[in-house]
């Protein structure tokens, strides 16, 4: 007998708002459904009002935890509507930011994943380890999250020789305290088994449904567009795609320990390798009329930004692609044949954020299944009419 | 494989200082390039509205008072701002108009208790980067 349990919107196992809708069979998940646009914001349409510097900003803040991909992601096509090359200091210092932004999403991941898997102590540790990046990322931005750092043409700020060294020490720090986790994540016994085997994602799907970035990668498909598709400063650096063979969470949590050791490789040759020169080139206000899109390897996957520019100091189409949406397709595939305690899991192990996908709101009625687009105001109306509709709970008294 | 692995790193941290601080009774420091609050120095403005048209939050108003005198009044509503700071680089005077402090707990119980604004008459200094918007204003530019 089939049964339908819905995981979402709003779930003690989800961070954001995601329906996730299961239709199981005793404990095993036969099918998985997933909706969106419960978290739209129209980034997108706000895009097209504001000139390109703004927009910089407000790319920026289109993720929390990938708040820098975005911003590169666009910040690289608008450069190239403009056909401005930005000095190399300034890219190698975009760059770095870049790696050490996927240090502190890769750890702040790995605690994520041991925290759904039970292992609690794992979480508290990563995390506290991820306060020497955050501080790094601190010290060369001036912030925690939204680092700002990106300047159309460039960076906003320079690095000096104290910075340099003060991340030096950092990443010495980190990569001891990643071998370490490397160590335990492959020692300890109860972690192992409850990851290993679990959301099984094969080559051949992984390749069918467009699963991008570590997703991609822990089921043996070695797909990087640093490596693939080099842009700006990777072309001069070494560098492997790690990937995993084993296709499940414990490949993905494999695939991102080792990435982080590449991070660090990647972030130690951009010290040593930093140019001299300006930081900033300088540009126009207004961009050629004209399209590009834009790749960037984002910690969870590739990202993609298409801007499309009819000549002034506004894109008049900014698309976003994040690599979360690229992966939903490969998520119910994973889910599939899986057990419902194993649905936190297998979600949280593509690393979903969730505001970055949502890209419209269509409304679905639950009874006759017609799908509809209502406005903004309209939708609060009806809110707020059912609200005085519905029944008052008289009786409900405090307990005690 | 062992069961336990984590086990001496667990016991080893019983025995270290926490790693957080007593928020309130003790502040961390910020780093030297924090961004906070954005400020004027109206000695020092042009009224280019360089800051006005690149702030992404529109958190910065600049209003004429009176068109003769070149007075004019300049609203930062902080309630809005978002502390990105590209006010500060998109200013053209040397040195800045605009600069952002190091303040963090800015927090407040209305967001209309949180403008601020200048009321300033339009400084007369020679830009050392090109500003776009005024023409003519200075009289040995």
């Amino acid at each position: 007998m089939k049964f339908q349990i819905p995981i979402g919107p709003q779930h003690p196992a989800l961070k954001e708002p995601i329906s996730l809708r299961m239709t199981v069979e005793g404990e095993v998940i036969v099918d998985a459904d997933i909706r969106l646009g419960y978290n739209h914001r129209g980034v997108e349409k706000v895009a097209e009002e504001k000139n390109w510097t703004q927009n910089l900003y407000l790319s920026e803040r289109i993720c929390g935890i990938c708040s820098h991909s975005h911003s590169t992601c666009y910040v690289q096509g608008v450069e190239k509507l403009m056909d401005i090359a930005p000095p190399p200091r300034g890219m190698y210092i975009r760059y770095l930011v870049s790696e050490l932004e996927r240090v502190h999403s890769h750890l702040l991941w790995l605690g994520v994943a041991g925290h759904e898997a039970g292992f609690d102590s794992f979480f508290m540790y990563t995390w506290r380890d991820r306060e020497v990046v955050m501080d790094l990322l601190e010290m060369i931005t001036g912030n925690r999250v939204h680092y700002a750092i990106n300047a159309v043409g460039g960076v906003r700020r320079d690095l000096d020789d104290l910075q340099k060294a003060k991340v030096l020490e950092g990443v010495k720090i980190l990569r001891e305290r990643s071998v370490y986790y490397f160590r335990i994540g492959a020692s300890e016994p109860s972690f192992v088994a409850r990851i290993a085997g679990v959301g099984v994602l094969p080559l051949e799907k992984a390749v069918a449904l467009c699963a991008v970035g570590p997703t991609a990668r822990a089921s043996g498909w070695a797909r990087d567009v640093r490596k693939e598709d080099p842009y700006a400063v990777y072309g001069e650096l070494e560098f492997d795609v790690p990937t995993a063979d084993t296709c499940d969470v414990l490949g993905r949590v494999v695939v991102r320990v080792k990435e982080l050791l590449e991070s660090y490789k990647l972030i130690e040759q951009m010290i040593h390798k930093l140019p001299e020169g300006p930081i900033a080139a300088k540009v126009p206000r207004k961009a050629k009329p004209g399209e590009v899109v834009s790749r960037y390897e984002a910690p969870r996957g590739e990202n993609l930004h298409y801007i499309k520019s009819n000549g002034t100091d506004k894109p008049e189409r900014l698309k976003v692609r994040a690599p979360t949406l690229a992966n939903y397709p490969a998520t119910v595939e994973m889910l599939r044949s899986g057990f419902i305690a194993d649905i936190p899991l297998i979600f949280a192990a593509i690393d979903p954020c969730i505001c970055c996908a949502e890209r419209a709101v269509v409304l679905t009625s639950a009874r006759s299944g017609e799908e509809s687009i209502v406005r903004l105001g309209d939708l609060r109306r009806q809110a707020l009419e059912r609200h005085q509709k519905a029944p008052l709970k008289r009786n409900a008294v405090w307990p005690f | 494989m062992r069961i336990a692995a984590f086990l001496p790193e667990l016991l080893r941290s019983l025995f270290k200082k926490p790693n957080t601080v007593d928020y309130p009774f003790k502040k961390l420091a910020v780093p030297e390039g924090f961004r906070g609050t954005p400020h004027l120095d109206p000695d020092m403005c042009i009224v280019c509205r360089a800051c006005e048209r690149d702030c992404p939050a529109e958190a910065i108003e600049i209003t004429a008072v009176n068109e003769a005198e070149k007075r004019f009044r300049m609203v930062i509503h902080n309630d809005r701002c978002i502390h990105c700071g590209q006010c500060v680089d998109s200013c053209p005077t040397v040195p800045k108009a605009m600069r952002i402090d190091s303040l963090f707990e800015i927090a407040d119980d209305s967001r209309h208790k949180m403008k601020e604004d200048w009321v300033y008459v339009r400084a007369v200094i020679k830009p050392k980067a090109p500003a776009p918007a005024p023409a003519g204003e200075s009289p040995n530019a």
